[in-house]
């Protein structure tokens, strides 16, 4: 080329956040719907692919693995690009095939759960031809980013990338371990797990709490480190707090996934193992918040001008809040009144409303006008709506099953007078029906802050309000050393 | 040209997954299969389609897209 | 002097590196659960599931009962009181994958073997609301309607071989008859107890088995199997 311009492929990254939008969307639709089952089961409708429990793992996937995966797969390209001044490794072709690829394993996996097909793992639902079919897109999705982070142009790799490549290479070990089976036949979805009982337990646990540490944590943690200085225009407050707490917290996640068997027939010393290590987590946990948060110092007044900012910080204060609460509900006394209860559904969507959405929310508002050639955002106010809209969303989801889960472990727990255990069943599920309406309604509140979003994004598209005077370079070229 | 080696792999790649495709479908025991095979076969030719679309446009300087 | 920078300036690096942080507390945690002997109790009764209970768990995977009932009895006083005896590592030993679940909107199920009676199970089922008012659960009468299709029955006992459940070559050749003789109580049983003790014929309706038929097979032998009477504490210990 002849002049120093990369031309990055940023087209890619369109399709990825349009996508993203639009799983979101799905995502907290089925959410509001199977909430609304728990609330009044008459809305199972007595159809077998409308039922809560095949639904509920087209909310889960779709929430993380359609809306947080897309996100995290279009982020990492653009901010791979950008941070290694290279153009994506592989072409057009191969980028292009992980984004239909991607979407194609959803949709795929979708419909084989709601005409009951499923592995029984929680967040492995997905069976064996799925499975292999992603195995197939993650290696093409590893190539392109290992490719780009070796034919760049800066001669660090910048932190967010190292955050984006651990999730990469984590979860498809996990992804592959975790998901061994054996199908009846090449020409049946059926498959039996390779593993059995006690250590089928703790491998779905290990993945599935990694899921959380390395897709939901480290994933977006490769987000908040690039957007969040972005958005401040601030550096990284502390270098060597990055480099410390990434060791330590790609090193210590792993350990935790007993944390959810206490008490079961797993051995002692893997639950014991399992809760010394999540007590420990949560100091680099807090180490990633602390050095996102001080990257605003010098900058907060533009919190008060740059709602897309507040999702962004918002969103790390959410995940100081569920990384402490995370290490309470790892000890084992605590964890014996909370387990099976409510109070961990409202801890995971503290988490994943709080954390995920809410920095994904911040970015795409931070990137869909730079993507699209756009002066800037179509309405702040609606952003500062959506804001305000999804945060008492979340308030309302996370108290109301704070309650709800609370009330479930002691009244499971509770004696009469007699020595006599005091409820039955049935008294604790009726007795948190108001809860689930009200968690029905936070629910709701963050779908419609979605729908807001959306039309935002639309309109910033679309407007001419906020189209360009002249631009200045085309589609997706930018000067190097931008 | 690094766009068009990358197509050709891929284009091929691609090809032959939804060739298993069609062999699983043939021989499905279940629909989530025969729907899983015949559905890797369409996202194969689409996808393909759409590779040697762009392999054009490229050449004739069109729309780049 | 070791320096950060040279991990930061070689992707190579950082990539074997993260991937060997990673690694170790996976191995430290996961591969002693396959060599420690004790890990899985050594009890009497445990044998693999019947063909239609085989069925029947397939169906439990497939509606997702796990998302809203556990199969795992913590060793809790209260839970002990409510559910029966604390579920042994010995009890799952035969799932492909486990089904002990992480959430309670309904009951434990991990002894609900030989609670109710098979026609509560059926009747439960079909209309969850009419026998417990607060329930929450999902009507489950299209399994009533749904002939089970096990046409491949004998390739899913192969493939449960293959990960370690020790079917014998008989109940291999015989796992059609033994279903069939499971759903039918004028079937003559003999030969079903005898490969599998304990399994309980359920009521069925003179039609070809159903969904329904497998599930409550599957259900009614939950957490039965174990002979408690013979386990002595020290057994138990992992």
């Amino acid at each position: 080329m002849s002049n120093p311009a990369i031309t990055y492929n940023e087209d890619v990254v369109r399709k990825f956040v349009i996508a993203g939008m639009f799983w979101a969307v799905v995502a907290f639709l089925v959410g509001v719907y199977i909430a609304a089952e728990l609330a009044w089961p008459e809305a199972n409708l007595g159809l077998s692919f409308v039922n809560f429990g095949r639904l509920r793992p087209v909310h889960t996937s779709a929430a993380i693995f359609a809306f947080g995966g897309s996100v995290l797969i279009g982020t990492s390209f653009y901010v791979v690009q950008r941070t290694c001044r290279a153009r994506l490794f592989g072409g057009e072709a191969l980028a292009d095939f992980v984004f239909w690829g991607y979407q194609f394993f959803i949709v795929m996996a979708a419909l084989s759960y709601v005409m009951g097909f499923s592995q029984g793992q929680e967040y492995a639902e997905p069976e064996w031809h799925l499975d292999v079919w992603l195995t197939v897109v993650w290696v093409a999705y590893a190539v392109i980013f290992v490719g780009t982070l070796l034919k760049r142009e800066e001669p660090h790799i910048y932190v967010a990338n190292w955050f984006y490549l651990a999730f990469i290479l984590t979860i498809a070990v996990l992804h592959v371990v975790n998901n061994a089976a054996i199908p009846i036949s090449m020409y049946s979805a059926k498959s039996y797990a390779v593993y059995a009982g006690v250590q089928s337990a703790l491998i779905q646990w290990w993945y599935g709490h990694n899921a959380v540490g390395f897709f939901l944590t480290a994933g977006f943690l490769g987000m908040m480190y690039y957007f969040i200085p972005k958005q401040a225009d601030r550096p990284i407050y502390s270098y060597r707090l990055s480099v410390v707490h990434f060791w330590s917290l790609v090193f210590m996640y792993i350990w935790a996934g007993p944390h959810h068997l206490h008490y079961t027939s797993l051995p002692d010393w893997t639950q014991t193992l399992g809760m010394v290590f999540s007590l420990m987590l949560w100091m680099p946990s807090w180490g990633g918040m602390i050095n996102g948060l001080m990257t605003l110092s010098g900058a907060w007044d533009k919190l008060r001008t740059d709602p897309a900012l507040r999702f962004s910080v918002t969103a790390v204060g959410f995940y100081g809040m569920s990384t402490f609460e995370g290490p309470v509900l790892s000890i084992r006394d605590v964890n014996a009144l909370a387990h099976y209860t409510d109070w961990i559904v409202g801890h995971v969507h503290s988490g994943t409303l709080g954390w995920n959405a809410f920095i994904s929310f911040g970015a795409i508002y931070y990137l869909v006008p730079v993507l699209w050639q756009r002066s800037g955002l179509y309405s702040t106010r609606l952003v500062a709506w959506h804001y305000w809209i999804s945060t008492l969303g979340i308030v309302l989801y996370i108290s109301s099953m704070w309650v709800a889960g609370i009330m479930q472990g002691l009244m499971w727990r509770a004696y009469d007078a007699f020595g006599f255990l005091q409820y039955s069943f049935a008294e604790s599920v009726n007795a948190v029906h108001p809860y689930y309406v009200i968690r029905w309604m936070g629910g709701v509140m963050f779908f419609v802050g979605a729908l807001i979003m959306v039309y935002n994004l639309v309109m910033t598209v679309r407007s001419s309000s906020t189209s360009r005077a002249a631009p200045d370079y085309p589609a997706g070229a930018i000067a190097a050393g931008e | 040209m690094e766009d068009d080696l990358s197509g050709f792999i891929v284009g091929v790649m691609v090809a032959l997954l939804g060739l298993v495709g069609l062999v699983m479908a043939s021989g499905a025991y279940d629909n989530a299969i025969f729907i899983f095979g015949l559905s890797l076969a369409g996202f194969a030719v689409l996808f393909d389609i759409g590779l040697i679309r762009r392999h054009f446009d490229r050449r004739s300087g069109g729309p780049h897209v | 002097m070791f320096r950060h920078e040279w991990i930061e300036k070689n992707a190579i690096l950082l990539l074997v590196l993260t991937l060997l942080t990673v690694a170790i507390g996976g191995i430290v945690e996961i591969i002693p659960l396959f060599t420690i002997e004790t890990t899985v109790e050594h009890v009497v009764g445990m044998r693999p599931y019947t063909p239609l209970e085989l069925m029947g768990r397939n169906i439990y995977i497939r509606e997702g009962c796990y998302l809203c009932h556990s199969q795992q009895i913590r060793a809790l006083k209260d839970e002990v009181e409510r559910y029966g005896h604390f579920s042994l590592a010995a009890e799952s030993m035969y799932d492909h994958p486990f089904q002990w679940g992480s959430k309670r909107i309904g009951p434990d199920l991990a002894r609900v073997g030989g609670k109710y009676s098979s026609d509560w199970h059926y009747a439960h089922l079909t209309n969850p609301q009419e026998l417990v008012p607060e329930s929450l659960m999902p009507k489950y009468g299209f399994m009533a309607n749904t002939p089970l299709d096990f046409d491949h029955i004998a390739e899913h006992l192969r493939a449960n071989r293959l990960v370690g459940v020790p079917y014998t070559p008989d109940q291999i050749a015989h796992a059609n008859d033994d279903l069939l003789a499971q759903a039918n109580p004028q079937a003559d049983a003999e030969a079903l107890m005898k490969r599998y003790p304990k399994a309980v014929v359920v009521p069925g309706n003179d039609r070809a088995p159903t969904e329904l038929d497998a599930l409550v097979a599957y259900l009614q032998m939950l957490g039965t199997l174990v002979d408690f009477a013979n386990t002595s504490a020290e057994k138990l210990q992992q």
